[in-house]
């Protein structure tokens, strides 16, 4: 075992050092025990970073060792182009949501206990991404969910908290049973439990096995990507979540469900078996855009309207991983990156409007440009960056997924379809732009002076999306090599 | 009587045990607490026995010499049996447990002096059960059990509700083994013989009413639906520590014992397995609904145990009926880990009981702040038997959808649809109740009522952080279990 494997295994160790050092430390104040968080989350992000070279000289990492040997599972982790990218989205994300915690209220009780649940359930998604074992794999599945349904228990606002997470985690979960029988029919065929050996022979199965198990992994994961109808539980949750989590679960948690759609039935499963179901994703995936959009036009409540978002936007991602092809699944992947960041920048204005002005209708908010001109310009970068206005990231990424639509060989309706239909998001999001910073002020005296605190992460998300809409060639880059192991698959 | 002594041993020790520590406590006014600690030295003393007899139990199996008994044709003989020896293991580490738990628990109770030996009993019956080759032997033994068990069940007899929950498992008991007594007399009248084992002469259909006689005997004894009824009664009201027996080794082991008899008797394997699954499926669904609205916790812990009931039933049932040996490890891999789960989930019900004087869900409300440790061990047996990852109850899980696909055949996976629905719809039940401990309630709390923070006893953390630990030890490093399990698995059916 080389030195860099050691390392990849702290990515998932480290954090659970710090942890244990949180639950530990009962007596921590917050800022203290953010730091510790913000340090162990660090280390996530510094080894993959570290480890870059290492990928691409080799193409993969892998870190293997026994674990339950009589049940042939072994704790394997493996790093990836297709992983990398979506670990760092995670990682990055959590430590933005963890900075952005700063300057929050939330988490002002039992701090040592909030932040060490922010890193497990951190760590729940970067061992989803990494995982290479299909117990591993569903362990830090269901630790991702676990982990923010307590946080939402514990910290989430409102008296209805205890419904909205019992409802997350039982629909959550039944698309994680779903995800689980397909993961143990892999496992009892073949004997072994370990993906790298799965995905030489999965694509031997019967081909109408093969078909269902694809139903039951796209389902499964749909239910996490919040894709209509499975998306019920989405707007409750990141409503009562504290804003941190909220944050967490729409940047990054959601785009597990497309993670998950790429590394089970694309990587390991026959073409056949898939292009049956090619269709009805792109056609999910048009319902769901649209859906999200209308309601996100309908509510009134500022946090609910970006959360319906996240499924408008959901939809694109699926729209481009149904289309089949390489530019709609790269551009599937690129939206899952620029998602997050517009997806964090969004809830962070969010965020501050509500420090602000304590309200959450948005028919009680108004005329904020003129006092808070900074959050004014960040609130409309995002804006700007989810309608898809050039030169914002998700332009690219939506350049990407129609260009996949027209080349997907379906009619090119549904692909025109989409496209008309993301003229809503710019529609709600100038609604949304429009309500809370122009017109007159509402409400009347604004109580605080605009958080700092908040503020400056907010402005470094923003420059990271300007940063990474200007310069989208590595991104590009990654997420073709990490679609090129499936491709050679699946075509 | 001749043949190998140590096959009985530990029944002798544990009878005997039980009418020493009786008397001892009579003649020398003993305490609770001397009494609970002879009792588990007499425990020990058995488990040392067990323990050794397990080792010797791969010398033994398919050796007709060796047994303790009469060896004439149609003497009494007792066998050693490796699934017996597994069961009684994790029985009498239980009952270890339960007795250091009642040390507290009972100090309240003027009475304790028989309920000790009764417990000795109770298990010496199980024991019995699992060593006698010979029909009317186990019908005896079984009565041993259900007479011990309601007397430990209505032990608080100055409860009118204690008292009815003992009426009813003696009465409910008592018909389950008439009904043997019933399968005895048809399979004695075609065969005019009793053994388990050897030639067993005529096989007509008068003994195969009496296997279905043994059937449901066996069934009503373990709670199968719709022979139910009796369960959150009783398991609602006897005192906790004994509900944590009764609901996590006595009445799950009539399962094991259900197929020795029933497959001796001329039911195949397909019926047999046929049987237990689709009863496995009404007590999966009925033990997952009814658990939903239920007010007291040990009667919500009793509905979810019908439900686990069903678990074990269709692991077992896959066993039999696809022929699938690692089914049947799956089964006897869930019996520890429920027992395991369903004692401790029992016990911390308990602590709650004995500290607050109330088992209402309601009034429980954020209990959690005045007994952390408690509440965090009933949340992780509640977790646990809800199947979240790193703790038993998953891995069990895990091993049944392993079986269920494994045999990629429409009727187990049918049967798998439903232990899915009942998994998730008892997570509506696990998962209230977990939050519930920690919730801030509207209603006038404990903590309102000014009840202050109790110092929990050693006697009690003891066991329930054991188990706990336990608990969680199986969730992450299941290997030596699995082996354990394996092993036992392979002399079952070389056995069967």
């Amino acid at each position: 075992m080389n030195p860099y494997q050691i390392l990849l295994s702290g990515i998932t160790i480290l954090p659970v050092i710090g942890v244990i050092i949180l639950l530990v430390w009962r007596k921590a104040t917050k800022t203290q025990a953010a730091i510790i968080g913000i340090i162990s989350e660090s280390f996530a992000l510094v080894i993959p970073i570290v480890l870059l070279t290492t990928l691409r000289k080799e193409g993969v990492i892998l870190f293997s060792v026994p674990w339950i040997p009589n049940m042939q599972i072994s704790f394997s982790l493996e790093l990836s182009w297709l992983s990398i990218t979506f670990l760092l989205t995670e990682v990055l994300a959590t430590l933005a949501a963890m900075i952005y915690s700063l300057g929050d209220k939330d988490g002002e009780k039992n701090s040592n206990t909030y932040y060490a649940l922010l890193l497990l359930f951190s760590l729940g998604m970067s061992g989803t991404t990494l995982a290479d074992d299909v117990f591993l794999f569903y362990i830090f599945w269901e630790l991702m969910l676990i982990a923010s349904v307590l946080l939402i228990l514990g910290w989430g606002h409102g008296e209805n908290r205890f419904r909205v997470a019992l409802k997350y985690f039982i629909i959550t979960h039944l698309g994680s049973l779903m995800v689980l029988v397909c993961l143990i029919t892999l496992y009892v065929n073949f004997g072994t439990a370990s993906l790298t050996e799965l995905v030489l022979h999965a694509s031997s199965l019967p081909i109408n096995m093969q078909v269902f198990l694809t139903a039951f992994f796209i389902i499964g994961f749909c239910v996490k990507m919040a894709i209509f109808p499975f998306h019920i539980w989405l707007p409750d949750a990141h409503t009562v979540a504290p804003m941190p989590v909220t944050i967490i679960l729409a940047a990054a948690m959601l785009s597990m469900g497309t993670f998950g759609v790429l590394r089970f039935p694309f990587t390991l499963l026959a073409f056949e078996s898939i292009q049956p179901f090619a269709i009805w994703m792109m056609i999910g995936g048009l319902i769901s855009e649209v859906y999200g959009a209308l309601m996100a036009l309908a509510e009134q409540e500022i946090k609910r309207i970006v959360a319906y978002s996240s499924v408008s936007q959901m939809g694109y991602i699926l729209f481009g991983l149904g289309t089949l092809t390489l530019r709609g699944m790269q551009g599937a992947v690129m939206h899952v990156v620029y998602h997050a960041i517009v997806k964090a920048l969004l809830f962070m204005v969010v965020g501050i409007i509500i420090a602000v002005t304590r309200e959450r209708d948005i028919r009680n908010v108004g005329g904020l440009g003129s006092k808070l001109p900074i959050l004014t310009v960040c609130a409309a970068i995002g804006v700007l960056g989810i309608s898809g206005m050039p030169p914002l990231g998700i332009f690219n990424s939506e350049w990407m997924i129609f260009a996949g639509g027209f080349d997907s060989g379906v009619s090119i309706v549904l692909t025109v379809m989409t496209l008309i239909g993301s003229l809503l998001t710019l529609v709600y999001g100038l609604r949304f732009f429009g309500m809370v910073f122009f017109g007159v002020q509402k409400p009347e005296t604004l109580p605080e002076k605009s958080p700092r605190a908040l503020l400056v992460p907010t402005i470094a998300v923003t420059v990271f999306l300007i940063i990474e809409g200007l310069v989208p060639g590595p991104l590009l880059e990654w997420a073709t090599l990490g679609l090129t192991g499936i491709f050679g698959g699946l075509l | 009587m001749t043949g190998y002594f140590e096959i009985v041993l530990p029944i002798f020790i544990l009878i005997g045990g039980a009418f020493v520590v009786y008397l001892l406590v009579r003649l020398f006014k003993l305490s609770n607490r001397t009494e609970s600690m002879l009792t588990v030295l007499v425990l020990a003393g058995t488990l040392v026995v067990l323990v050794m007899h397990y080792l010797d139990v791969p010398d033994f199996i398919d050796r007709p010499e060796v047994f303790y008994g009469s060896a004439e044709p149609d003497g009494i003989i007792y066998r050693p049996n490796a699934v017996g020896a597994f069961i009684l293991i994790i029985g009498v580490m239980i009952g270890i447990l339960i007795t250091l738990y009642s040390a507290e628990y009972l100090s309240r109770d003027p009475r304790y002096a028989v309920y000790y030996p009764l417990i000795l009993l109770t298990l010496a019956g199980l024991l019995g059960m699992f060593t006698s080759n010979n029909l009317f032997n186990l019908f005896l033994l079984t009565e041993l059990t259900t007479v011990t068990a309601s007397a430990l069940v209505a032990f608080r007899f100055r409860e009118k509700i204690s008292i009815r929950a003992g009426f009813k498992y003696l009465i409910m008991s008592s018909l389950g083994t008439m009904t043997m007594m019933l399968g005895i007399y048809f399979v004695y009248r075609s065969t005019g013989n009793m053994q388990l084992m050897g030639p067993l002469g005529v096989m007509d259909n008068f003994v195969r009413i009496g296997a279905a006689c043994f059937l449901l005997g066996f069934s009503l004894k373990a709670g199968v639906v719709p022979l139910h009824t009796w369960v959150p009664d009783v398991y609602g009201h006897a005192p906790s520590a004994v509900s944590g027996l009764l609901a996590g080794v006595l009445s799950k082991s009539m399962l094991f014992i259900m197929p020795v008899v029933c497959l001796r008797l001329g039911i195949s394997e397909v019926e047999l397995g046929t049987y237990l699954m689709v009863f496995a499926c009404f007590n999966m669904l009925v033990g997952s609904v009814r658990m939903l609205r239920q007010q007291q916790l040990r009667r919500f812990l009793s509905f979810s145990s019908i439900a686990q009931t069903g678990y074990l039933m269709f692991g077992l049932g896959m066993g039999f009926y696809y022929e699938l040996d690692q089914a049947l490890g799956v089964g006897l891999f869930l019996f520890l880990v429920i027992a395991v789960m369903k004692c401790l989930a029992f016990l911390a019900a308990g602590v709650y009981e004995y500290y607050t004087g109330s088992q209402d869900i309601e009034r429980l409300r954020g209990v959690g702040k005045l007994m952390p440790l408690n509440a965090l061990s009933l949340s992780i047996a509640l977790a646990g038997l809800a199947g979240i990852p790193l703790l038993a109850g998953f891995n069990g899980k895990w091993l049944v959808f392993s079986a269920a696909l494994l045999t990629a055949d429409a009727f187990a996976l049918a049967c798998l649809g439903i232990f899915m629905l009942s998994s998730v719809i008892s997570l509506g039940g696990y998962l209230p109740m977990i939050i519930k401990q920690y919730q801030e309630s509207p209603q006038p709390t404990l903590e309102i009522e000014g009840f202050s923070q109790p110092d929990i006893s050693k006697w009690m953390l003891l066991p329930v952080g054991l188990l706990s630990l336990l608990v969680v030890l199986i969730g992450i490093y299941p290997s030596p279990w699995i082996n354990l399990v394996n092993q036992v698995m392979q002399w079952m059916v070389m056995s069967i």
